[in-house]
């Protein structure tokens, strides 16, 4: 069994000379009782962040199977291999699978760590950890700790006013929520499918039977009635209210969030590009998003990731073709654009599969180690890092935690992830805590 | 008076009763402690001054009259340099005092004790913080137990392991432990100890004297205690702390210097690390808890809206609760809101006993109603309803885990309908409680075993942390692991409660399958500090056996419901004052301790007394409390009360639950839910669990059922709440509903007024006043010409507006 925390295994968390540079008691992560009670005020009158990066996180739900796309064993014996052959990159001595040619001719824009690892193989309790950095001790429907998106909705916001700071794509996503943090940091969702026809955002139109002008009308209306006075409650709320619905209008009224959702705006060949399917018009509305202020995308499209049976015509059939156009025409987009430095894509799910295949050419859960790609957000391209031992079943070097994954991410947004905020129990919890960042991408 | 020679060789000539002696004569300066006796080099002390109440520790000036023997600093922290006798003078404007000062020999070769005297500074410096070194996985390959509560490992840590290059005896100052700690080598914690302080002494010293472990005959700490514990405080005003810590062979040392300070309420008073607590402008209570290697005390800071008053005009006192609710009003120079009017009350009591809003027949019905005990009526006709056991079991229900997860859809209808009848009978509270801890049987017959099932991959811990605070209102999950940051409890604890749970049986059939109470241990969890299964013992009590024939929760619940028992009625109690009240006397309601004490403990105590006495009637307390001038006060605050946020001055209004508000629109709309499999008349609060797809309930917040804790429920706004309510279909398609409201007004051909007063009985449970009527009426007549959709634009402002929205 693998200690991912103990001695057997070292993972990311070593000696860090960066954490010493960075002064005072929040940076460096020693709170104090007192530190930490103070920690929740500055938090809320500070924020995070002030840079504009932002992130797409594009979550494959079921666990996808490493050792057939980043990670193949061709000298592995044949109940592990598979059947999938390795392509060369256009970077030199890296080989993916061949049902990822076109990531493979972009390769000096991905990087992809091969260590990733965890210990718990449920979908459930994985994916929060994979998603929150924290495992949970239960199986539930919703988190027990914040996704990483209402994280940075907490600590950084919206990269321009008047627009969400976190969405999931296309619809909500079960384990993305906010947790001890307060609703106000759940995602917004359009809650539709983007290669649809008729995608619309919800809500966000006008109903069918309300004209801009009677929408007028109405505020001019709440706006003589809506007279209680806003101190009878203790705990804010109604002003909490007041501030939504001006930031509710505005993005009705103003057209800047109908815009950036105007997925019909796009030139239909770039459309085509990303693939016409949830997966890839997800990708593209991503970038539609981020470009308007957006700060933390999620996008759970396609799905079917989890593939106990029949893995082989699955992965090959299926899910890495749209997998590896949607996301390579997200990259090059994105690198057209000049916003490589901006946009952090993470590609990732809840565990890898196992090496081993079972009676029918499947692939069970495996935590042991999964492939976690990355791009752009500033961070060196161009790179493997990590290896796993000869089956593909833990690391070999370079074991890479939740946290040390989710880490990075914190880091090229500019997020302290060692500040607490108070769960539901007054413990304070540290946005991560364990892991540093992957120092061969910073 | 003790100067007898012990463990650290101090003796303290202070006499502890000095604690509880509070100076009584008006503007006489008093001291605390009025002679100090030391004897060990490393012992100090810090002296309070007051004046009137109040404190002047930082502008009083202190001299020594043998500057060799004693000396004090500017904030009256006394520290020893010789053997000898002096004086310390104490002056403050015209008056001095005189504190006569002892030290006898101090002994410089006096061996430091390792735990209690370096772990607490590990503690005090952050080094075992949760954050830090203390955390499972340590911090950069050192690892401490988290906030020192495991001396030997953590004496193991330093000493022993990394190769023992933490520690040089032979050149102390370059151990990497003070090198790290004073900030001399890279250390991502920085400079936490600076050199030459007392604390980098202790340690140096300790590790020239070959680091060695704690004595075995070595004194344990007892407990810690606090001078002063309360104080009335104005604005502005400052209040130093002294904590004394009392050890088993009844010595005692001020620990003022080595203890951590937190307040639960900064902009009422914060503490600084000297223990100086300072009142920072917002009036109210604060805690200051002072935190001591698993130890703790409380400083209570009063600081009054104003002066204290004689008695509350206007308030008549209907029963006990007024009165003990006022006494505190007097106390704090807090004046209450007035009364509110009768339609704020029939909306507020019907929206918190049945869950729903009155509807405009009702809210008729009692304006016309000219008795004088109407309210006392309308309570009790709506504790008679069916709305009131279903808004209940609700409550319960969420947090209780009701969930249809694991194949559990019928035995969630079971569960809820197995609450539901417990409380349209008004059963006692304790039945209600015996039947989830003591669940047994097939779900059909013990609905209740639910509770245990979604639990199922967590079992014995998941139950017992929920046992602790649904029923006990104690959160332990910590201690599961660890002691408990600021309270007595430790993994001792935690463990005897949990091995009430070890005997669960169950069986391998059925979602959810038979519970029973096996006759030996069925749980494979240990007890990490014995290695054994956990073994029952009572919280804060003895050890508990039981034969095998004997099911072990039965045992716990009888332990609970004993006349004694310190926990479970106050609980309940508390929960449901927070129901009504806004706020839990202890807030949060299940988290009770005594770092988070009651803002009112005698109406906590008298509210559990009476419920207790009336055999956990349910009824009879709800009753009590929302037939109380307290509970029906008026939410505008006024200028006596504006600052209230604790002691329910005036009524706290919330934001409706998501599932009451869901319930209010389809209510005021006059339209249907239409859940999956439920009946059409089905409303959100009926739902069994949470597993009915509902974009409405889902934007709310509707609890996921996946904690035991009330606090799971936000109240937080969200861009999408107000995009559905002001801005979607789904609310348009209800406010013109063909069968809805509108389309009823419309059809009875009812005049404008007439539409207008049914509006706001119907969302605000009250007539317009008559500028709302004229300006409504206005709009309606302006738009004459498409007037349904003018009713309609009428009922979107209603139901957009924050009124409406809030139980207030």
């Amino acid at each position: 069994m693998l200690d991912l925390f103990g001695s057997t295994v070292r993972t990311c968390d070593g000696v860090s000379r960066r954490n010493f540079l960075r002064v005072g008691a929040l940076a460096a992560g020693g709170l104090t009782l007192a530190d930490q009670l103070r920690l929740d005020a500055a938090a809320a009158e500070t924020g995070g962040s002030t840079s504009k990066k932002a992130v797409i996180q594009v979550w494959l739900a079921g666990g996808p199977s490493h050792i057939d796309m980043y990670d193949l064993k061709p000298n592995a014996p044949a109940e592990f291999r598979g059947e999938f052959k390795e392509i060369d990159t256009n970077v030199s001595g890296i080989r993916i699978s061949e049902h990822l040619p076109l990531q493979a001719k972009i390769f000096d824009k991905l990087a992809v760590v091969r260590s990733g690892t965890h210990t718990n193989a449920g979908h459930g309790m994985g994916s929060q950890w994979m998603l929150t950095g924290y495992q949970p001790t239960i199986e539930v429907n919703d988190n027990i700790y914040p996704a990483c998106g209402s994280v940075v909705s907490r600590t950084k916001g919206a990269n321009v006013a008047g627009m969400p700071a976190y969405v999931t794509l296309p619809r909500r996503l079960g384990l993305g929520n906010a947790a001890y943090l307060g609703a106000s940091y759940n995602p917004f969702t359009p809650d539709d499918d983007p290669n649809q026809e008729g995608f619309k955002v919800r809500n966000l139109k006008l109903p069918g039977r309300v004209t801009e002008e009677r929408l007028d009308r109405r505020r001019g209306l709440l706006t003589d009635l809506d007279t209680i006075r806003r101190d009878v409650d203790t705990k804010g709320d109604l002003l909490g209210l007041d501030k939504f619905y001006r930031d509710a209008m505005e993005m009705i009224t103003n057209d800047r969030a109908v815009k950036a959702f105007n997925i019909q705006a796009e030139d239909p060949r770039l459309r085509d590009q990303y693939g016409r399917n949830d997966l890839g018009q997800s990708c593209l509305l991503a970038r539609r998003l981020v470009e308007s202020g957006v700060s933390y995308v999620t996008i759970q499209a396609g799905g079917g990731w989890d593939t106990h049976g029949d893995n082989f015509s699955q992965l090959k059939k299926n899910l890495l073709p749209k997998y590896d156009q949607a996301v390579a025409a997200l990259v090059q987009d994105l690198n057209d654009r000049g916003l490589q430095n901006d946009v952090l894509v993470m590609t990732f799910g809840e565990f890898g599969r196992t090496p081993r295949i079972n009676g029918g050419a499947g692939r069970d859960h495996w935590p042991g180690a999964m492939s976690v790609l990355y791009a752009g957000g500033g961070l060196r391209m161009g790179q493997m890092i990590g290896t796993t031992d000869a089956r593909a079943e833990y690391p070999a070097t370079k074991a890479a935690s939740p946290g040390c994954l989710l880490s990075t991410m914190y880091h090229t947004l500019g997020i302290d992830y060692n500040q607490s905020f108070y769960d539901q129990g007054r413990r304070p919890l540290q946005i991560l805590n364990e892991g540093r960042p992957i120092e061969e991408l910073i | 008076m003790r100067a007898s020679q012990n463990w650290l060789g101090i003796g303290i000539a202070a006499c502890l009763c000095g604690l509880s002696a509070l100076p009584l004569s008006a503007a006489e300066l008093q001291i605390f402690p009025t002679q100090v006796e030391l004897s060990d080099a490393h012992a100090r002390r810090q002296l309070v001054v007051s004046l009137d109440q109040s404190d002047v520790t930082r502008q009083a000036t202190y001299t020594s009259t043998n500057p060799q023997v004693v000396k004090v600093d500017s904030r009256g922290f006394v520290t020893p340099l010789a053997a000898g006798s002096a004086e310390i003078l104490v002056r403050f404007q015209s008056q001095e005092l005189r504190v006569p000062t002892r030290i006898a020999a101090l002994d410089d070769k006096r061996q430091i004790d390792f735990s209690n005297e370096i772990e607490p500074l590990l503690s005090r410096f952050g080094c075992n913080a949760g954050g830090c070194h203390g955390k499972a996985s340590g911090q950069n390959g050192f690892k401490l137990s988290l906030f020192g509560f495991d001396t030997d490992f953590d004496y193991q840590a330093l000493v022993q392991e990394g190769r023992g290059r933490r520690i040089s005896q032979t050149a102390s100052d370059r151990s990497l432990l003070l090198r790290k700690a004073a900030g001399q080598a890279p250390h991502g914690g920085g400079r936490r100890i600076e050199p030459g302080t007392e604390a980098y002494h202790l340690i140096q010293r300790w590790i020239e004297q070959g680091s060695p472990r704690s004595a075995a005959t070595a004194a344990r700490l007892v407990n810690i205690k606090m001078f002063p514990t309360e104080r009335l405080m104005r604005t502005g005003a400052e209040q130093q702390l002294a904590v004394l810590a009392t050890y088993s062979d009844d010595t005692v040392r001020d620990i003022t210097a080595e203890t951590q300070f937190a307040s639960n309420l900064d902009p009422v008073a914060a503490v600084s690390e000297q223990g100086l607590v300072q009142c920072n402008g917002q009036t109210g209570e604060a805690t200051v808890m002072a935190r001591y290697m698993g130890q703790v005390a409380v400083f209570r800071a009063l600081v009054p809206h104003g002066a204290p008053l004689a008695e509350i005009a206007g308030f008549a006192p209907k029963n006990y609760i007024d009165g003990l609710v006022a006494a505190k009003w007097k106390k704090l120079g807090l004046q209450p809101s007035a009364v509110c009017d009768d339609p704020t009350f029939l909306r507020r009591v019907t929206v918190d006993l049945c869950g729903r809003l009155p509807t405009p027949e009702e809210v008729r019905a009692f304006l016309a109603d000219t008795s004088t005990d109407k309210r006392d009526k309308a309570v009790d006709r709506l504790l008679a309803t069916a709305d009131y056991p279903a808004y209940f079991a609700m409550r319960w229900g969420t947090i209780l885990r009701n969930s249809n997860l694991a194949g559990s859809t019928q035995a969630s209808y079971a569960f809820q309908n197995w609450i539901k009848d417990l409380i349209a009978r008004n059963r006692p509270y304790d039945e209600l409680v015996r039947g989830v801890i003591a669940a047994a049987g097939e779900w059909q017959d013990a609905p209740a075993i639910n509770w245990y099932w979604q639990s199922r991959d967590d079992q014995l811990h998941q139950v017992t942390a929920d046992t602790a605070q649904v029923f006990l209102g104690i959160r332990m999950q910590c201690a599961r692991c660890h002691h408990h940051p600021y309270e007595k409890w430790g993994q001792e604890d935690y463990y005897g409660l949990a091995g009430f749970f070890t005997r669960l049986g169950r069986k391998s059939f059925g979602e959810p399958p038979p519970y029973f109470s096996a006759p030996r241990v069925t749980l494979g969890d240990r007890n990490p500090l014995t290695g054994q299964s956990p073994e029952p013992k009572y919280l804060g009590g003895d050890k508990a056996t039981f034969t095998p024939e004997q099911d072990p929760r039965h045992g716990l619940v009888d332990w609970m419901v004993r006349p004694d028992n310190p926990y479970f009625t106050k609980v309940m109690v508390n929960r449901l004052w927070g129901h009504f009240l806004g706020r839990g006397l202890v807030d949060q309601i299940d988290d009770m301790r005594e770092t988070n004490p009651p803002s009112n403990p005698e109406l906590l105590d008298a509210l559990a007394k009476d419920f207790r006495d009336h055999k956990f009637d349910m009824q009879h307390v709800i009753r009590e409390i929302v037939t109380s001038r307290t509970y029906q006060l008026d939410s505008q605050p006024t200028d006596g009360n504006k600052y209230d946020q604790q002691n329910y001055a005036r009524f706290y209004g919330r934001r409706l639950v998501a599932e009451v508000f869901h319930d209010a629109v389809t209510q005021a709309t006059g339209s249907k839910a239409r859940f999956d499999n439920m009946a059409s008349s089905a409303r959100a609060i009926d739902l069994p669990h949470e597993g009915f797809g509902s974009y409405f309930l889902d934007t709310f917040d509707r609890p996921r059922r996946v904690t035991g804790c009330e606090c799971e429920r936000s109240s937080n706004a969200t861009l999408g709440q107000v995009l559905l309510l002001a801005n979607s279909d789904e609310i348009e398609n209800r406010i013109s509903d063909g069968n809805g409201r509108i389309a009823a007004l419309v059809k009875d051909k009812k005049t404008d007024t007439e539409c207008i007063e049914e509006l706001y009985l119907a969302t605000l449970g009250r007539l317009p006043a008559p500028a709302e009527m004229t300006k409504t009426a206005s709009y309606l007549t302006k738009f004459s010409g498409e007037r349904q959709q003018a009713l309609e634009d009428v009922l979107w402002s209603l139901l957009n507006s924050k009124e409406f929205m809030f139980n207030h």
